[in-house]
């Protein structure tokens, strides 16, 4: 075994084809977004890709208001650190959700974000919402 | 191990120069070793942090770069980059190589030059401390960053705007007593709190601005620095790292590699935090200074925006936190940064910080964060 089984470059595939994925370890049942190569918790290898449901709540949220150049013409656009329901955390652009709407504990939903040509992660209003 | 002692200092002023880094360094270097009274030639090391050099001055192999504008080419160099701790990493690798009998006197510096490119610019190149598959095709900014920790802060602990604005109007109140700062003016709490957001809930006024600069440190072994005057000793230095994305922190209020490093540091020195008289920590943010006096155990987690606010970190209370003015103030050549907040609190102990001393200081701490709070230096000084 040389490489996680979860590369960078196959993690974003998976986005853009609207699937968020987690590593599932098979020792001690730790969870990662990937890449990683061991298990932080118990040092071996042992990961399992896990679909994840993309489904969470806002643990920390900014509007950028300053951006760097290449997203200027987005500004302001919102930020959140997600706390997925599986329990792995994860930040991703906030889309379709009205800025004076944001909040701490808010549900949202994953979905797949292009930004410049680049497949990212986006989060959208919950379906429950 | 041997004792290292810190016996010569130098700073430029900070803000806007027209000088390269490298030049920026040795006008530091020269006066760290008139500081010391110590000719050049007895430079065994130089330990240079540099972060951006390859970014807005087209330079990359800045450390012989820097030794050969002062004009020590010969000796062995080294550039550290971690982000904006990058000469507080060098300080503490020059500590080592000391303790360890390599070598006898070393110095350390850095410097940084961005104000010669344009705020855009410097942003997208100060994100590249954050991770630049996950984060930064986000839009992910430096004072996003920081946000992101102030809003789970808020959430968490009830901190307010209010008291994110008190620590930019003590540094501020510090920095005007510090003729090396960028800004030398004070400001008032509704100044701050009416700014314009950068990145809410931070406001242009809850940042450190961008800054050209250099600092250097001249550190030596018991038995050189016994010669010298007022020798202030290195009694810890740790360092100590963390996640690099941010989802991957488990919660955004604290910084973990704070508190290890913290401790770590405590641990070689025999002190705690209420030993401590002045400190000069990374308030890259008003709530990073917050995060910083909760981290290094000065306050009970969620106690530092209300001791903020209280005056409780002011010169003239019971903990002075950067009375250099910090970041806030006297500005953040992020390559400069660690090695300036060091000179500060060697001349704190010395007693010769002017209208800015913290009477009786005899106890000193520097806190050094790199961009993401992944990386964190901790030092402790002290004399005889
Ligand atoms: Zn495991």
């Amino acid at each position: 075994m040389t490489e996680s089984p979860i590369t960078a470059r196959a993690f974003f595939e998976r986005v853009r084809a609207g699937q968020l994925t987690a590593l599932k370890c098979g020792s001690c049942g730790e969870l990662a977004i990937p890449p990683r190569q061991l298990c932080p918790a118990c040092h071996t290898q042992a990961w399992q890709p896990l679909d994840l449901r993309g489904e969470g709540t806002i643990a920390s949220f900014t509007i950028i208001r300053v951006a760097p150049r290449a997203h200027a013409g987005d500004a302001p656009y919102a930020l959140a650190v997600v706390k997925l329901r599986e329990g792995v955390s994860i930040l991703g652009r906030l889309v379709d959700i009205p800025l004076d709407k944001v909040g701490v504990g808010l549900p949202v939903r994953f979905r797949p974000l292009v930004i410049g040509n680049q497949a990212t992660v986006g989060f959208g209003p919950s379906s429950a919402a | 191990m041997r004792r290292v002692a810190v016996i010569g200092v130098g700073v430029t002023k900070f803000g806007l120069h027209d000088r390269t880094s490298a030049e920026l360094f040795a006008e530091a270097a020269q006066d760290a070793l008139t500081d010391a009274a110590i000719p050049a030639t007895a430079i065994q090391a130089l330990y240079y942090g540099n972060v951006v050099g390859g970014e807005t001055e087209h330079q990359l192999h800045t450390g012989p770069q820097a030794a050969s504008v002062l004009g020590i080419p010969s000796v062995p160099t080294t550039r550290f980059e971690t982000a904006c701790a990058s000469s507080h990493a060098a300080f503490r690798h020059a500590v080592m190589e000391i303790a360890a009998g390599v070598s006898d006197v070393v110095l350390v510096g850095g410097a940084e030059r961005v104000l010669n490119v344009s705020t855009a610019e410097s942003t997208e190149y100060f994100a590249y401390a954050s991770d630049a598959v996950w984060e930064q095709p986000l839009g992910l900014t430096f004072p996003g960053v920081f946000a992101l920790i102030a809003r789970a802060h808020m959430e968490k602990y009830g901190t307010t705007e209010a008291q994110m604005a008190a620590v930019a109007v003590k540094n501020h109140r510090h920095g005007a007593l510090n003729p090396k700062a960028q800004f030398q003016k004070q400001i008032t709490i509704d100044q701050v709190l009416r700014s314009a957001y950068v990145a809410d809930p931070l406001k242009l006024f809850d940042c450190c601005p961008f800054s050209d600069g250099g600092a250097a440190l001249v550190l030596a072994s018991e038995e050189v620095a016994r010669r010298h005057r007022k020798p202030v000793w290195v009694l810890g230095s740790a360092a100590a790292s963390d996640w690099m994305l941010l989802g991957d922190k488990r919660d955004l209020s604290r910084v973990p590699a704070t508190e290890r490093a913290a401790a770590a540091a405590y641990r070689q020195s025999g002190l705690g935090p209420r030993d401590v008289d002045v400190v000069e920590l990374h308030d890259c943010f008003t709530i990073a200074e917050i995060v910083a006096t909760e981290g290094l155990g000065l306050f009970e987690p969620g106690a530092g925006g209300r001791a903020a606010e209280a005056g409780r970190t002011s010169l003239g209370g019971e903990i002075p936190v950067n009375p250099s003015g910090g970041l806030k103030a006297k500005g953040h050549p992020i390559g400069a940064t660690g090695a300036a907040q060091i000179a500060e609190i060697v001349t704190q102990i010395r007693g010769e910080a002017g209208p800015r001393q913290v009477d009786g200081a005899k106890t000193g701490l520097t806190h050094t964060l790199g961009g993401n709070t992944a990386t964190v230096l901790v030092s402790l000084f002290g004399r005889d």
